[in-house]
């Protein structure tokens, strides 16, 4: 069961081409060594030693470069763009407080990331009903489930063109109507770049259960893409059609 | 080799490609996969597709937060440190 994590993002190596996508992340995987302790670097700070000022210049300079990021991750979380900007303000508030806690060279991306899913959680969640933790939350059950499905999406080549191309609006419409629990494995290992264990750290679940919400998040993600691509696809066959129209609009 | 050497079906092969994709794999697992995926067209596809997928919706997920919003954090930090001065 011992599973190493190599941490190395594989490139994908998709044909060129293939996907004009391909050389537009900005995420790259975060190595490692930046999550253990035993990282050398002897310009670290000293935080016991620090004024107030010098951790908010610190603050500022490092944790503050991540509001882009954590407001995409909000945007998945919270029901509409004001949520999201007051969940972001929520959890770099939140951060700054506790900043003196945080341990310089260790991974502060995932230690924000981690307060504002806290804080989604505790503004958010509690006003909702606690939502269902169903069995299918276990390993067993996803290896189960995965044991039964044989099928592969089979998407045809003028589909995968499609799904290339698909709008924006299309694609987060699609991640959106995912579960939340599914949505956010799926955004913090796919998009963010988070490992197994980073992303089980920040939504304080076992590592299993990252793995069984990933896989059924994933394939619920592609069957939703292929149907919007499926129909972007035949509608971008013929002239005059909803798709051509409403390129013409914009 | 086989699809049979990453699994029995269609969708454990998804597995170990993700896992391939995600760098949850062994270093002798790692090679397997890719050994595998230079020979089998069919999981080759499935592996660019899953490329597609995610850089599609990485591309999509980068939005940038609103200028008063960077504003909005400053300012309540410089108020957080204004109240523990005191």
């Amino acid at each position: 069961m011992e599973q190493t994590q190599t941490q190395t993002q594989t490139p994908c190596k998709a044909r060129p081409g293939v996907s004009r996508a391909l050389s537009t992340s900005r995420v790259k995987r975060v190595d490692s060594s930046v999550m253990t302790d035993n990282t050398v670097d002897t310009d670290l700070p000293d935080v016991s030693k620090e004024t107030e000022d010098e951790r908010r210049a610190r603050f500022e300079h490092d944790a503050l470069g991540y509001v882009d990021q954590l407001y995409s991750a909000a945007l998945r979380m919270a029901r509409n763009p004001a949520d999201a900007e007051d969940l972001v303000q929520e959890a770099f508030t939140k951060a700054y407080s506790a900043f003196h806690q945080y341990k310089p060279g260790t991974n502060l991306k995932a230690w924000l990331y981690r307060i504002l899913t806290n804080t989604y959680i505790n503004l958010y969640r509690k006003r909702q009903r606690e939502p269902l933790r169903t069995s299918t939350d276990t390993i067993e059950d996803w290896q189960m489930a995965a044991a039964m499905e044989h099928s592969p999406t089979g998407l045809r080549s003028a589909e995968v063109q499609a799904l290339d191309h698909l709008p924006d609006s299309d694609v987060k419409a699609a991640l959106q109507s995912i579960g939340e629990d599914f949505r956010l494995a799926v955004y913090f290992v796919d998009v963010e770049g988070f490992s197994y264990k980073e992303a089980a750290e920040i939504l304080g679940v076992p590592i299993g259960t990252v793995m069984s919400r990933l896989h059924r998040g994933r394939k619920s993600l592609r069957e939703l893409l292929a149907d919007y691509a499926a129909d972007r696809g035949i509608k971008a066959a013929g002239p005059g059609t909803k798709a051509t129209a409403k390129k013409a609009e914009k | 080799m086989d699809c049979n050497s990453l699994g029995d079906c269609a969708d454990d092969r998804m597995v170990r490609i993700y896992e391939y994709l995600d760098g949850a794999l062994t270093l002798g697992d790692l090679k397997d996969v890719k050994a595998h995926l230079d020979h089998c067209p069919e999981c080759t596809e499935q592996y660019d597709l899953e490329c597609i997928i995610r850089s599609v919706v990485r591309r999509s997920c980068q939005e940038a937060a609103p200028q008063q919003l960077k504003m909005n954090i400053i300012t309540r930090i410089s108020q957080i440190r204004t109240e523990s001065g005191h």
